[in-house]
Formats: structure tokens, sequence, C-alpha cells
């Protein structure tokens, strides 16, 4: 590999990664004339370009987003919402604990932009009708998505990118996961509990307003929200046997898709239409642009560094993979964050005698729940806070993070117990 | 931006199913299109382009008016298009100000009657007085009709 390219690769990833994280620039267009770059100026072959992009994490995600733009317009969300929010009876505390329930839940099924998408709108409503103040149910909400969203492989972005990588399967990933997910969550609502107690009142007319609302009116289509639970079901359940049956994870998700398009007969068109292709490009430029980093070396002697300075201790490693991960993704974007350690990781443990499976799963824990830290720190956060914006409330970027950045440190302190009791 | 409109969707959604309404939400294109004639005249239309086949055409200046529903995209702009010759033709009157004058009072009337009813409790004898007063005006247009000069043949009048 000629000089000239190692130079020209690192300047222009460094470029890139700067627009995307500084958001100056949409990401998407970012990444891919970053990725188109690095084949003009020839660091890369288009050939080897191509062969960077994960399709099978693209796949994934895919087949996701359709089922999930199918279920969404069942009103299966609406019904939940109305029929918890009926079960505390009106009462705000007990309304934030059960939404955060089903945003944990739904977003350790679906991912946490989804999840997000799904559960603000209703929540918004709840509290309109309530006439109360959004903002503590959004943020308990924004945290309960990542943690839920961490626990399982099709939770989140970076859990997605870390499984097909490395072949973690769905199985691994909850069972290495979710009790310590489910255990953080517990202390998170806990201390959200506490801290909003006080300040959420409400007046017994806006209760009663709840407790009339009609969770049946919200069902708009009964026979596709039972098609769409079975497919949702069956695809889990994929995953949990993928690789029994030895399929790889793209390949369930776009059977459960195709399969959903297929009963529901609705237009193919209406629902692809709401993919979220931006996203889905934002990751084939990122692929490029970080495979061309590793095409040319780079990625090596990072690795080679960065094993130095943990002198191979794989203790060391997981714990500063854990909290540099954390710490990062709470103020940048954890995909392209996880997209270039993916490949750092990897050849660290192909330098190195132990078994990096600890490594791994710090690394998904750190990028997940560290974008609890704050309001930037990851997707879901920065889409609740639009919707919010919208809806003329504000979450501005200290008030979230007065909250929610000494949780995540809890978070991560919780967590790295959990690893060297478990791992180290 | 479109998530951030499904979101918002979704919110009307849920409110109006719970206020008792059966809700359909149809995706499209909103078209805004103007034109600005003589004498500072700006003649404004929105409708929207669906799967449905459904077209809800509304002029929007220089006086609110909801036109129509069409079944062809085609009709929507054959009508802008006559719309488009009569303002034309009607911009060259020296009384196009006050046309448009006339028309956003009479909105503005439909607008207050809308208010009276819904908030007061009118005795027959107003409502008598405000629809004696509304056959006058209906009169005196039909008169009009008859008794001026007709200066646009392209379409026959609907509404005379």
């Amino acid at each position: 590999m000629p000089e000239q390219h190692l130079i020209i690769g690192i300047l222009i990833f460094s470029l890139s990664y700067i627009m995307i994280v500084s958001e100056k620039l949409n990401r998407t267009v970012v990444a891919l004339f970053g990725a188109v770059l690095m084949i003009l100026f020839q660091v890369v072959s288009q050939e080897e370009a191509l062969e960077h992009i994960d399709f099978n994490t693209l796949g994934l995600l895919i087949g996701m987003m359709i089922i999930v733009n199918i279920i969404k317009r069942t009103g299966l969300f609406q019904y939940l919402a109305i029929k918890t929010a009926k079960l505390a009876k009106g009462d705000p505390v007990k309304i934030i604990l059960y939404f955060s329930i089903i945003a944990a839940v739904a977003s350790g099924l679906l991912d946490n932009v989804t999840t997000i998408l799904l559960i603000v709108p209703v929540t918004l409503v709840i509290s309109d009708t309530l006439k109360i103040n959004p903002v503590p149910f959004i943020i308990s909400e924004i945290m309960a998505a990542n943690i839920g969203g961490a626990a399982t492989l099709i939770g989140d972005p970076p859990n997605i990118m870390i499984g097909s990588f490395t072949g973690l399967s769905f199985v691994d990933f909850v069972i290495n996961l979710a009790p310590i997910m489910l255990v953080i969550f517990i202390v998170t609502i806990f201390f959200i509990k506490i801290i909003y107690r006080k300040s959420l009142k409400v007046s017994e007319e806006s209760r009663q307003l709840i407790l009339k609302m009609d969770e049946r009116k919200a069902i708009t289509d009964k026979k596709l929200l039972i098609k769409s639970l079975i497919v949702l079901f069956i695809t889990i359940g994929g995953f949990t046997l993928a690789e029994q049956i030895g399929m790889e994870s793209a390949s369930v998700a776009i059977f459960g898709a195709s399969l959903l398009l297929l009963i529901s007969r609705i237009e193919p068109e209406e629902i692809l239409v709401d993919v979220e292709w931006v996203t889905i490009f934002f990751f084939g430029g990122l692929f490029v642009l970080v495979g061309s980093l590793e095409s040319i070396g780079v990625i090596s002697i990072l690795a080679e560094k960065l094993l130095n300075v943990t002198q191979g201790d794989l203790g060391i490693t997981t714990i500063l993979v854990l909290w540099m991960s954390a710490i990062l993704s709470s103020f940048l974007d954890n995909i392209p964050y996880v997209a270039t350690m993916i490949p750092l990781v990897n050849e660290m443990e192909s330098l190195s005698t132990s078994n990096f499976e600890p490594v791994w799963w710090a690394l998904s824990i750190g990028a997940c729940l560290g974008g609890n830290g704050t309001i930037i720190g990851a997707s879901a956060n920065v889409v609740a806070r639009g919707i919010v914006e919208r809806n003329g409330h504000k979450i501005t970027f200290l008030g979230y993070m007065k909250i929610a950045f000494p949780l995540m440190i809890m978070s991560i302190m919780i967590s790295t117990i959990y690893l060297l009791v478990f791992y180290l | 931006m479109n998530k951030y409109i499904n979101s918002e969707a979704n919110q009307h959604v849920m409110k109006l199913i719970q206020l008792g309404a059966a809700v359909q939400v149809v995706s499209g294109k909103m078209v805004y299109a103007s034109f600005k004639f003589e004498q500072d005249v700006e003649v404004s239309y929105a409708y929207n382009i669906n799967k449905n086949n459904k077209y809800f055409l509304e002029r929007i200046k220089p006086y609110p008016l909801s036109i129509k529903e069409f079944e062809n995209p085609e009709d929507v702009i054959e009508l802008i298009k006559i719309d488009y010759d009569q303002f034309t033709n009607a911009v060259k009157s020296h009384n196009i100000k006050n046309f448009i004058k006339i028309n956003n009072s009479l909105n503005k009337s439909i607008k207050a009657f809308e208010d009276l009813f819904l908030y007061y409790n009118i005795p027959a004898e107003y409502t008598q007085k405000i629809e004696h007063n509304i056959e006058k005006i209906q009169e005196t247009i039909q008169k009009a009709s008859k008794e001026c000069n007709r200066v646009f043949f392209t379409k026959e009048p609907e509404n005379l």
C-alpha cells in the first residue's frame, strides 16, 4: 500500500468523521461522499468498497423496519398506552413506570428510534390529556429504550453491527446482556421515580379524562394486528433459532418482512417508502469509510497501539473499552463509533491469545448505554427531542444531562461490576 | 422530517379516534400554485394529489373558497385554468378591488354567522331576518346577472 494512499485514506476518514460528529452537514451525505472519495482517490477499488458493506446489518435493519411499519398501522401502541394509563388510574408516576416498561420491551424487539417514534406521540397525547409536562415521561422513555435496546441483538444498531461481525447470536445477546439490562432498568427507573415523585401532580378531572378513554377504539385493524404479531413472534423465534437452522439474522428479518407483506396484502410501495433509507445509506457509506481504513492498515496500527496501552491484559482492555465507549457515545453518534471499533477490536483479538468475548460485550454495553448520557448521545434521544420540541416543549442539553448523565455513569458502574464478576 | 410528520399524524389520529372519528390517513403531495395579476391581485390555490383519486381544490387567495372535490388530477388543472382566465378578465375591471372586498366581507359574514349560531341561542326572529337579507342579496345577484353584459363564455356559470 503506497504511503500516499495511507495519508489520503486517513485524511478522508478524519474529515468525514469530523463532519459527521459535528452535525454541520447531513451525516448520510457526508458518509456517502467520503466513501466515494475513497474510491475516486483509489484508496480502495469499487469491488473492495462493496465487500466492506455489511449487507447482513443492512438486511436486518430493512427487514425489521418493514415489519414495524406494518405493525404501527394497527394502533397497537395507542392501545397499550391507553390501557396502561388507565391501569395506572392516571397516576403520572405509575404511567412513567408502565410506559418505560413498554419502551424497554419494545426496544428489545424493535430498534430504539422506531420505539421512540411509536411511544413518544402517544405519550404526548396522554400527558396533554393529563395537562402535565411530558418531559419527565420522555426522558424516562429515552433511557428505557436505550437500556432495552442494549439487551438484544436487534435492539440497537451497535448490537446489530457487533452481532453481524462477530457471529454472536440473538440468544448470546439475550443470555449475556438481558439480565444485566434488567438490573440497570430497575435501578434507573427507581431513581427516576424518586427524582420526579413530587413534581408530577394532576387534577382529578384530568385523571377522569384518562379513565374515559377507550383503548379498544385504538385498534384500527384487528386482523392485521393478529397477523403482524404472529409474524413478529415467528421472526423473533427465527432469530433465536438462527444458529441451529443455519440462517443469518438478515435472512430471518427479510423472511418475516416479506411474509408479513404477503399476508397483509398492503401495497409494498406504501410500506417501503417509510423505510429509513437515509439510515440505511448512512450505514453503507460508513462501512466503506471504515473498511477503507482497514484496507490500508490503519486499524492494525491502532490495534497494536491500544494493546501496548493495555499491555494485552484482557481485564484492562475490557474495562477501558467499556468506559471509553460509554463516555464517547454520550457525546458522539454511537453508530460511526462502533463501526470503527469493530475492526479495531477484531484486530486486537487476532493479535491476542485471550478470548475477547468480554471486550465485545463491553463495546456493546458501553456504546448502547453511553447513548443515555446526553440528549445527543443516541439517535433515539435526538428524535425524541425533535418530536417534543415540535409540540412546544423543550428538553435542554443541560436539563437532560443533569438527570441522565449520573444515571448513565451508575449504569456503567453496575456493568463494570457485572463484567468483572462474570467474565474477568 | 418524514418521521416528525408521521409522529404528529399519530398524535392527531389518536386524539381524533378518542373523539369518536373514523380516521383515514392518506399519504399524498400538497400542491400550492399562485398567479400574480395586474392591480396587485394574487390568486392562489392548494390541492392534494393522492392515490385515492380524490383531489380537494381550494382557492386560498384573494379570498378563501373551497372549490370542488375531483376524481381526476387533470380536472383540477382544467378548473384552475378556467379560474385563471376568469381572473385575467376580471382584473381588467376597475371594480376588481370592490369585488374582492365584497367577497371577503361575505366570507367574514359566514364565519360571524357560524359563531353566532354556535355560541348563542338565537331566537327565530333573528334567523328569519338574516335569511331575508340573504334572499335580498341573492335577488340582487340574479338581477345583475340578467341586466349586465356577459364577458366570459368558455364555461357556463354553475351557481347562477
